[in-house]
């Protein structure tokens, strides 16, 4: 069983949450009793400079704990395609975001395109683009309970920002639930 | 804070913490009561967790002006009585070693984290390193003697936290709990519901009549009493070579006394000192010996070299200085080869071959602040074993 893991990388700039909406992620496997490991690389700026966040899921103790082969992709900002591209696995799903990641190089992998960052937009803020990712990969991997993860997001989100946070959540997992019925008419 | 943080109770087994967390949480749970520290990434969190939590339990914390202030408020605070911590990065660690030699040679209990990141001088402030494995054993000047423990997860942050405090008070000396940049901002769930087990020691105090006590005067264990601060025992402390009565010599017998007990004060203790890992090395062909993100991807390179079919095992020292020399030697008994992988340009591998003189010792040394992949390991472990003999 030891090699019963999935991976999954949440790339883009600083600034963008990215640790912060993995650490949800990660909440909400941990409160079902997943075994995760949650690791960064980050610029030494505020702001800006590629960044990432990653997720190694398990049932069992997580011995590696850093990501060597991505099941899930989710590209926020073109700058974290080149660094996270050799890390792919063969058939991995990349979910990029249109706007800010319109191309992708070849290879073997399903891509979705989303507007990720543009729901963030018309929900009245980009900086919740991280959120709209977090639930439209949700919805494509199926590896948490909806209610769980909304759980998580209650939990780390303060007051204010609340209704938007869970109106971006329920907007990626629209997304996510979209892309997924196209794939499945297209293939 | 996020919703396992707050739900953190003794009674909740299961966490999702960070290491440099489980560091603060250690710290609070060995006793510790005093930190002084100036904030420097990767190490920044274990101030920011202390600093809320130990106004909460009456303890004090304190963001010094720099580095070197911060080890002396801890040594202070230390021959005060209370168990101090200070945490930092490699600058800040470089800053602190005066008074790290100082905390050795006067012998005062405390506890520095060093959170490895690329150097040398400012180096990469948010990618990993090992590169301060010597700096911890030899960064002051002088001969000395000092613990350093080298935890590989999350979970053995909080453990050796603990340990590194008990270390500190039994033995009298400094001790440097040294981990990479991976394992400080790394989240894991962590399981703390079996932590009874884990000693709690005290300091040795001193006991008997006031004016026979020498505070460096010690009986067959090595490690001199401490007197409690206002108990009445007349204390004289310095980092001069200093005889049994704590004032300054350079009498040489007195100081070869002294210092030479000071030098041998570990000798025999190895039993609570050592510490180690051993997987899969009872038919080893290559034993690989790494600490923290290196050791880990080892331990996944074992998988992968063995369905190669290359019988690979690894040693993983726990304590690295003193380094658990008679345990490697005997892990290392069978093995045709040894493979260091470390981040850094040579420094633990120097060590082995040391320890296993003439045995073939192979490294991976990488210093671009990219953690070395179990694929890489298991590769040159499968090289090793191909070798001719």
């Amino acid at each position: 069983m030891r090699d019963a893991r999935l991976e999954i990388r949440i790339g883009g700039t600083g600034g963008q949450g990215l640790i912060l909406c993995a650490r949800m992620l990660a909440d909400a496997l941990c409160a079902r009793g997943k075994r995760v490991a949650q690791s960064q690389t980050y610029e030494p700026t505020s702001r800006g400079g590629f960044c990432n966040s990653d997720l190694v899921i398990s049932d069992v103790e997580v011995d590696f704990p850093l990501t060597t082969a991505l099941d899930y992709l989710v590209l926020l900002d073109r700058l974290a395609v080149k660094p996270s591209w050799p890390l792919l696995k063969p058939g991995a799903m990349v979910i990029a975001d249109t706007r800010l990641c319109p191309k992708l190089p070849e290879g073997d992998y399903r891509a979705r395109h989303l507007p990720l960052s543009r729901t963030g937009i018309e929900l009245g803020s980009e900086r919740v683009a991280n959120i709209v990712a977090l639930g439209a990969l949700a919805a494509l991997a199926g590896i948490c309970e909806r209610e769980a993860l909304e759980q998580a997001v209650r939990a780390e989100t303060p007051k204010s920002f609340l209704d938007l946070n869970l109106d971006a959540l329920a907007a990626g997992y629209r997304l996510g639930e979209q892309a997924t019925s196209i794939a499945r008419v297209t293939q | 804070m996020n919703a396992a943080d707050k739900a953190l109770s003794p009674k909740a087994a299961v966490h999702l913490i960070s290491g440099n967390h489980a560091c603060a949480l250690g710290a609070i749970a060995a006793g510790c009561r005093f930190f002084a520290g100036y904030p420097i990434t990767p190490s920044s969190e274990v101030a920011e967790r202390l600093s809320r939590m130990l106004p909460e339990v009456g303890g004090v914390f304190v963001q010094m002006e720099d580095e070197i202030a911060s080890i002396a408020a801890v040594i202070g605070a230390s021959m005060g009585g209370v168990k101090a911590l200070t945490a930092t990065s490699g600058p800040g660690f470089s800053l602190k070693q005066e008074n790290i030699g100082y905390a050795a040679g006067a012998e005062i209990p405390c506890v520095i984290v060093n959170v490895m990141r690329g150097g040398p001088s400012t180096g990469m402030p948010t990618r990993p390193a090992q590169g301060d494995i010597m700096q911890a054993r030899w960064g002051s000047h002088g001969d000395y003697p000092i613990i350093a423990l080298a935890p590989a997860s999350v979970r053995e942050i909080y453990d050796e936290t603990i340990r590194a405090f008990d270390l500190a008070e039994t033995y009298r000396t400094p001790v440097v709990l040294l981990y990479d940049q991976v394992i400080a901002q790394l989240t894991e769930t962590v399981d703390l519901g079996d932590t009874e087990g884990l000693m709690r020691a005290e300091r040795k105090w001193a006991s008997g009549p006031r004016e026979a006590y020498q505070p460096y005067a010690s009986g067959d264990d090595g490690i001199p009493a401490m007197s409690r601060p206002g108990a009445g025992y007349r204390v004289h402390t310095t980092g001069l070579n200093h005889a049994e009565n704590g004032f300054p010599t350079q009498n040489p017998e007195a100081v070869a006394r002294n210092l030479g007990r000071l030098l041998a004060k570990f000798d025999r203790h190895h039993d609570t000192i050592d510490s180690w890992q051993t997987l899969s090395c009872d038919d080893a062909e290559v034993l690989i010996v790494a600490i923290g993100i290196s050791a880990r991807a080892a331990a996944r390179a074992l998988d992968i070299a063995r369905a190669r079919g290359v019988r690979a095992g690894l040693f993983r020292p726990i304590t690295l200085w003193p380094f658990p020399e008679k345990a490697l030697r005997e892990a290392a008994a069978k093995a045709r080869a040894v493979l260091v992988p470390e981040m850094n340009a040579g420094q633990l591998s120097l060590e082995v071959e040391r320890i296993l003189g003439g045995k073939r010792v192979d490294a991976i040394h990488r210093y671009n602040g990219d953690p070395i992949t179990p694929a890489e390991i298991a590769q040159r472990a499968e090289a090793l074993a191909k070798e001719k003999k």
